[in-house]
């Protein structure tokens, strides 16, 4: 198994690191956050993580830089950072990981972004189930504060930076970076449409930079051992540094497991999830999160970065890999995605809502053998129909493991409505109406 | 119209469907492509509302765009080439769109009210195949009561949102709200109870499909059956424009269209909901004549004849002044001119009054007499656009709803700084605050708004001094004035308003800052004893700082009653003529000697509380009546009971048996508002058109006709053929009263009258004007009470309106919950109000807008309480004032054994 130097979960591999503030101090923290105070200027900072090609980790990969690039510079009023740590996406738990175990180090990521956008507040949207994650946040922000990283006076820089925690109440689509801001203005939880985008009108309308707790966390490494360094690891130009894979599912040993980028789901998969948990060979896997679209053990080969994926048909997304044996039915698993879709859609746009409750309905018909011929070709017309037609993102997420697996398995959902046929249960089973 | 011009903008060309247009930088895609004539479809859309962008539906084709946009949430880019009805894209993704909205629509169109109105029913009908492929269940919800007025329909809820939005943006209540998650979302009121809101009808009107309707007519008809008659509300002065929907002569209910009226389609509890009162069973049907203790039916002829030779008989015998006149606001601008004129003319008196005494007329006098004209020298229009504007003595959205949301639409949307002075917490509530929106907000007791202008006045004075231009022409004046707040000790005002003198300079900076200023002035101010002073010297504020003869800036006053202004400048009062010009103006008496070939009475005229003294002395005999009710609204401290009584020969035209009515010798029965054609003049003066809906009830008809044919039966007849005919007559006497338009072109400040007023007319009353007043302040158990108006009320009148009547039906005295809970007092508990009037019980409701120290009482409801007011007559405008008094409060014992 080839050996790859962990870098964000490097001090929490450590025996006995607590996350406390002395250890993260002890393990060189805040070292780069008293750097980019001495020596650069906001723009360098933003400069500097421009060139480190960082992307996105929260599911979009928009380069990093480039996002805070976007925050005018001369805004007169306030400015914000949201970490969206909302992570929600099913098979994805790697920043709950990066929170609870390290605090200090996203933390000192945050405080580095709001010195370079200018913003004095920064919030954590946390998802509302990470209890513990909440606690643990608060406490590193405290000690933070009287270690004098946070507040009034960073550092004696005469900036003021202060870091709060926004507990989320339950939604997937707070993940959404839109839904977030409006959760965290105290509104329903809706994705906004648009542009504007939130770098120009965000929190309160103001400027704000949205980012995962991920990319927060590589910040600091990315200024304590330079772009040039982060920009040399993974699969460079586009897709640069590590990323923390969750990996679940069918395999011997599920877990996070940071690798550069570029390493084929093979290694990943078999290497470091050691393979099958039994005799069944892989039947299909999805790359990044349950918005990604299934592959198969034809993908196995397939880099794991952005470009590769996209070329691939499905995408990197969260970085959440789930693994199927042979014997698992797709149309099994499609439904039961379509279900959390169906239940976390938020309503706010017309396809999204009446298209998740109506493919649920379909692939509920389907797997309890009351599907009818059509029903396949319906449900690919859904899909079109919502695919960037709705106000976010959602929409697109929500058919990936639909159409993925008509496309790769669209004979086990031909059996299923032929079976129905078989036994005379096709169709919808209507009351009959008593003359 | 705005008095000040508009801004010119850029301009961008785009493309729509092969059209190209011009239009100004910022449109949205939507708008643009309504100006080339193409329709995109849309449900969340409102022109009123900020994008949304939820229901998809106008999703259309931009040329180097990726994917299809909402071209609700687009603005227009130079050189932009869109595609709408030319794409097949854009077809193909209507017609989704359609298929996912009707997959959980119930297809109820047959019992639905919408149904034949409906933009679901509609798009389907022109962009979506017939047959639906949704083959699963649909989604119910289950059915809950929503509001005595309004229902919802959840299952036909296409969750546009634009029923909540609109409560939200434009009304600022946020009733609603959407409840749930996915296609299980719906619509409910904030919280677990029943709608408590101000019960607009806006969530009714904006529903594009049947989710929410009327409870007032449902299932009584299918609307292409309806006729549709195009009006202006009777109620209050802001003179709205609404529709009504009538089927074989019934009223079957109220709309308005966005971008119609002065209300630009939004409207109010009492225009949406309080229709209904010409249908009322009460209503005077016949005319009836009493005989001893009852009343017996007779023909019009019968009834006209007695009348006449009743009248004849007595300005035979004690003259024509033995005779006098009263009539309501509420009443057209033809009857009142005809009333006026028949009077004067006929019976050869000016002993004549309106409704407009009691309120109205002391801004109206005051604008009179500054500026030259009876009319605001500024329109709705200014208001929106204002950068300052200032609110003092009134609970706006109350009194003045439609008003009240021009305002709320300059601060919430255009960015107007607010600056209110009204006995008023700012505090949320079921109904908007409009405290809530200021920017500085003076909380003051109800009788002490005068001396917080006086304090807001003296900040402005000493921190900006007298204004630059005005300076020179008339520094007299200013230096007066200066001199006379000077005087005024800041530790007593600060006392007296509550507030210190550092937040009376900064709103009076902000104030001096403002280029287009207007100062709405309420109730609480007009109705209140010395109410006309204070109106004036808010008129001296925007002399004294420059803004006066500025256009976009002025005073206005806010009319009570449909058409207050009208009865003014009808001459519906005893001391001014048609025009509002004084009695003695010989030019117009000349020419309304030409016109009417009658000579006009030379005696001074008498206002209703002169005519009441003259009553009690028993040279009055003989009073008609036109809608007036005083038995049921003037305190009896007024002494308006034995004044009646002395009386020979009573006539009441009325629409219902009022206590005035039940003491009547003839009662003839006269049309309401939806029943008669004329006109209305609102509070920002402007003409417009009042159209017949139905016809009147029984035998009833329009006050106008009841004097002229009077007039024949008295051998001097005043024939018209209809209302237009008298029209052309009122329009050849006074320029000012043609219909405009849809917007009134507001008169400019006569500058002659203005330097006149500045270079010394105002000393005639200025002492009285710029005095504190010396008197006891109440003790600190005592409460202050004030009648005030509610908003799901106007007067007496709006009580037959059984839809008003469902949402409020009986008054309550309310007062600040921790007041309450400071005299142990619960929400329901019964007290009894002792001063030396006398006392009464009422009954105890919370409300936290209220300051403590203070009680109020919807005024709709004062048939008792009326009895603690003792009343005043204003000097300058001689009205009748009642507004406030002093009360101990007493809870009222609960016996053992009853129910609390």
């Amino acid at each position: 198994m080839p050996v790859y130097e962990p870098i964000l979960l490097k001090n929490m591999e450590q025996p006995g690191y607590t996350g406390s503030l002395k250890d993260y101090e002890q393990a060189g923290g805040y070292q780069a956050l008293r750097k980019v105070l001495k020596e650069y200027a906001p723009e360098a900072v933003i400069e500097a993580v421009k060139k480190s090609g960082l992307r996105g980790r929260g599911g979009a990969g928009f380069p990093t830089g480039v996002k805070w690039g976007f925050i005018p510079k001369d805004h007169p009023g306030p400015k914000y950072l949201c970490c969206n740590a909302d992570e929600s996406e099913p098979g994805t738990f790697k920043d709950r990981q990066l929170m609870e175990r390290d605090p200090h180090q996203m933390l000192e990521g945050m405080l580095i972004t709001c010195y370079a956008i200018g913003a004095e507040t920064a919030y954590i949207y946390i998802r509302g189930e990470f209890r513990l994650g909440a606690k643990i946040l608060w406490r590193a922000i405290d000690e933070a504060k009287a270690a004098g990283y946070v507040g009034d006076n960073v550092l004696g820089s005469g900036r003021t930076i202060n870091v709060y925690v926004h507990q989320g109440a339950g939604a997937y689509i707070c993940g959404e970076e839109t839904a977030l801001l409006e959760s965290l203005e105290g509104k329903r939880g809706l994705p906004r449409f648009k542009p504007p985008f939130p770098a120009t009108h965000g929190l309160y309308q103001k400027p704000t930079v949205v980012n995962n707790v991920e990319t927060m966390a590589n910040i600091p490494h990315i200024i304590n051992r330079g772009w040039e360094w982060f920009a040399s690891i993974g699969s460079p130009p586009k897709s640069t540094g590590t990323r923390v894979f969750c990996l679940s599912g069918h395999v011997k040993r599920p877990g996070n497991y940071e690798v550069p980028m570029g390493i084929p789901f093979r290694e990943l998969i078999y290497e470091f999830g050691g393979g099958m948990r039994s005799e069944k060979p892989l039947k299909a896997f999805i790359p990044g999160g349950a918005s990604a679209p299934f592959l198969t053990p034809e993908h196995l080969d397939v880099k794991m970065d952005f470009e590769a994926l996209a070329l691939a048909g499905s995408m990197l997304g969260s970085g959440g890999v789930t693994v199927m044996e042979e014997g698992t039915s797709m149309v099994w698993a499609a439904l039961r995605l379509m279900e959390f879709f169906y239940h976390e859609s938020c309503g706010k746009c017309t396809p999204c809502r009446e298209g998740s409750s109506w493919l649920v309905q379909i692939l509920q018909r389907i797997w309890h053998k009351r599907g009818q011929s059509g029903d396949i070709e319906l449900m690919e017309e859904l899909c079109r129909n919502i695919a960037g037609r709705t106000v976010c993102a959602f929409g697109e997420a929500e058919v990936g493991p639909v159409l993925s697996t008509i496309k790769h398995w669209r004979h086990e959902y031909e059996s299923l409505i032929q079976e129905s046929a078989v036994s005379g249960r096709g169709g919808r089973e209507l009351p009959v109406l008593a003359l | 119209m705005a008095t000040t011009d508009e801004t010119q903008t850029d301009l961008v060309t785009v493309t729509i469907d092969g059209k190209s247009i011009k239009v100004p930088k910022g449109t949205l895609v939507i708008e643009a492509a309504r100006q080339v004539g193409v329709m995109i479809p849309h449900f969340c859309y409102h022109p009123k509302l900020d994008p949304d962008a939820n229901c998809r539906m106008c999703l259309v084709e931009i040329e180097k765009m990726p994917r299809l946009q909402t071209s609700c949430s687009t603005p227009v880019a130079e050189g932009m080439v869109v595609k709408s009805g030319s794409s097949e894209q854009v077809e193909t993704a209507r017609k989704s769109v359609l298929d996912f909205i009707l997959a959980n629509h119930p297809l109820d169109c047959p019992v639905c009210d919408q149904g034949g109105r409906c933009d679901l029913q509609d798009f389907s009908h022109e962009y979506t195949a017939t047959v639906s492929r949704f083959s699963e269940l649909k989604r119910v919800f289950q059915k809950e009561y929503f509001s005595p007025l309004i229902e919802t329909q959840m299952n036909r809820c296409v969750q546009c949102l634009r029923c909540v939005r609109y409560c939200d943006q434009v009304m600022d209540v946020k009733a609603l709200a959407p409840v749930g998650r996915g296609t299980l979302t719906e619509i409910k009121a904030f919280g677990a109870h029943e709608l408590d809101c101000e019960f607009c009808g806006g969530c009714v009107q904006i529903c594009p499909v049947g989710a929410i309707t009327s409870r007032m007519s449902m299932y009584e008809f299918r609307p292409w059956m309806l006729k549709r008659t195009d009006s202006i509300c009777g109620y209050c002065g802001d003179g709205c424009q609404l529709t009504y929907q009538t089927k074989n002569n019934d009223l079957i209910e109220v709309s308005s269209t966005y971008g119609s009226g002065r209300n630009n389609g939004d409207l109010c509890a009492r225009g949406y909901f309080g229709y209904q009162v010409s249908e009322h069973p009460d209503r005077l049907k016949t005319p009836m004549i009493r005989e001893g203790e009852s009343f017996r039916t007779v023909t019009w002829e019968e009834a006209l004849e007695h009348v006449g030779q009743s009248l004849l008989a007595i300005k035979q015998k004690h003259g024509p002044d033995a005779i006098a006149g009263l009539i309501t606001g509420r009443c057209t601008n033809e009857d009142l001119y005809v009333f006026q004129k028949f009077m004067r003319g006929i019976i050869g008196t000016n002993q004549l009054d309106s409704s407009v005494r009691s309120g109205h007329l002391a801004g109206i006098k005051a604008l009179q007499r500054v500026q030259g004209t009876p009319r605001w020298t500024v329109a709705f229009e200014d208001i929106l656009e204002a950068d300052v504007l200032m609110l003092v003595g009134t609970n706006v959205t109350e009194t003045n709803p439609i008003t009240g949301l021009k305002v709320k639409e300059a601060v919430k949307r255009r960015g107007a700084r607010l600056i209110t002075i009204e006995a008023l917490e700012p505090a949320i509530g079921t109904i908007s605050n409009i405290s809530n929106l200021a920017s500085y907000h003076f909380s003051v007791r109800a009788d002490r708004i005068h001396e917080a202008v006086l304090g807001f006045m003296k900040s402005v004075m000493e921190t900006h001094g007298v204004d630059q231009e005005i300076r020179g022409g008339a520094a007299g004046f200013g230096n007066d004035i200066f001199s006379r707040l000077s005087g005024m000790p800041w530790s007593k005002l600060e006392q007296m308003t509550g507030y210190e003198t550092s937040r009376f300079a900064e709103a009076a900076a902000v104030f001096c800052q403002g280029k287009k200023v207007v100062v709405l002035v309420g109730q609480g101010v007009l109705r209140s004893p010395g109410g006309y002073g204070t109106t004036m010297n808010l008129l001296d504020l925007l002399l004294l700082t420059g803004k006066m003869p500025r256009p976009g800036c002025g005073v206005a006053p806010l009319a009570e009653l449909n058409n207050d202004q009208g009865a003014f400048e009808m001459g519906a009062v005893g001391e001014a003529l048609p025009g509002g010009v004084p009695i003695d103006h010989a030019e117009t008496r000349q020419a309304l000697t030409r016109a009417w070939e009658r000579s006009i009475p030379a005696t001074p005229g008498a206002s209703f509380p002169e005519i009441l003294g003259r009553m009690k002395a028993g040279t009055i005999k003989a009073l008609l009546m036109v809608g007036e009710n005083p038995l049921g609204s003037l305190p009896p401290s007024s002494g308006v009971e034995q004044a009646m009584q002395k009386l020979e020969f009573l006539v009441c035209q009325e629409a219902f048996r009022t206590e005035t009515a039940g003491i009547a010798h003839v009662l003839l029965p006269v049309a309401t508002a939806a029943e008669k054609d004329g006109t209305f003049i609102n509070t920002e003066g402007h003409l417009q058109t009042v159209r017949k809906a139905v016809e009147p009830a029984g035998e009833s008809r329009p006050d106008w006709e009841v004097f002229s044919a009077l007039s024949v039966m008295m051998d001097d007849p005043m024939e018209y053929l209809d209302v237009r005919d008298i029209g052309k007559e009122i329009r050849n006497l006074l320029p000012g009263t043609r219909v405009l338009g849809p917007a009134p072109m507001p008169p400019k400040p006569d500058s002659q009258t203005v330097q006149a007023y500045m270079a010394g007319e105002y000393q005639r009353d200025v002492a009285v004007r710029y005095r504190l007043p010396e008197g006891p302040e109440p003790a600190s158990d005592e409460l202050v009470l004030v009648l005030t108006q509610s908003l799901f009320h106007s007067g007496k009148f709006s009580l037959k309106a059984n839809g008003l009547i469902k949402v409020e039906s009986a008054g309550r005295l309310y007062v600040n919950p921790q007041e309450a809970g400071r005299r142990g007092l619960g929400e329901g508990d019964r007290v009894a109000l002792h001063n030396s009037q006398g006392s009464v019980e009422v009954t105890i409701g919370f409300r936290e807008r209220i300051p403590s120290g203070m009680g109020v009482f919807p005024e709709h409801f004062d048939g008792e309480i009326c009895r603690l007011f003792p009343y005043t007559v204003d000097p300058e405008t001689k009205s009748l004032v009642w507004k406030s008094t002093v009360v101990r409060v007493e809870p009222v014992p609960v016996l053992p054994g009853s129910r609390k």
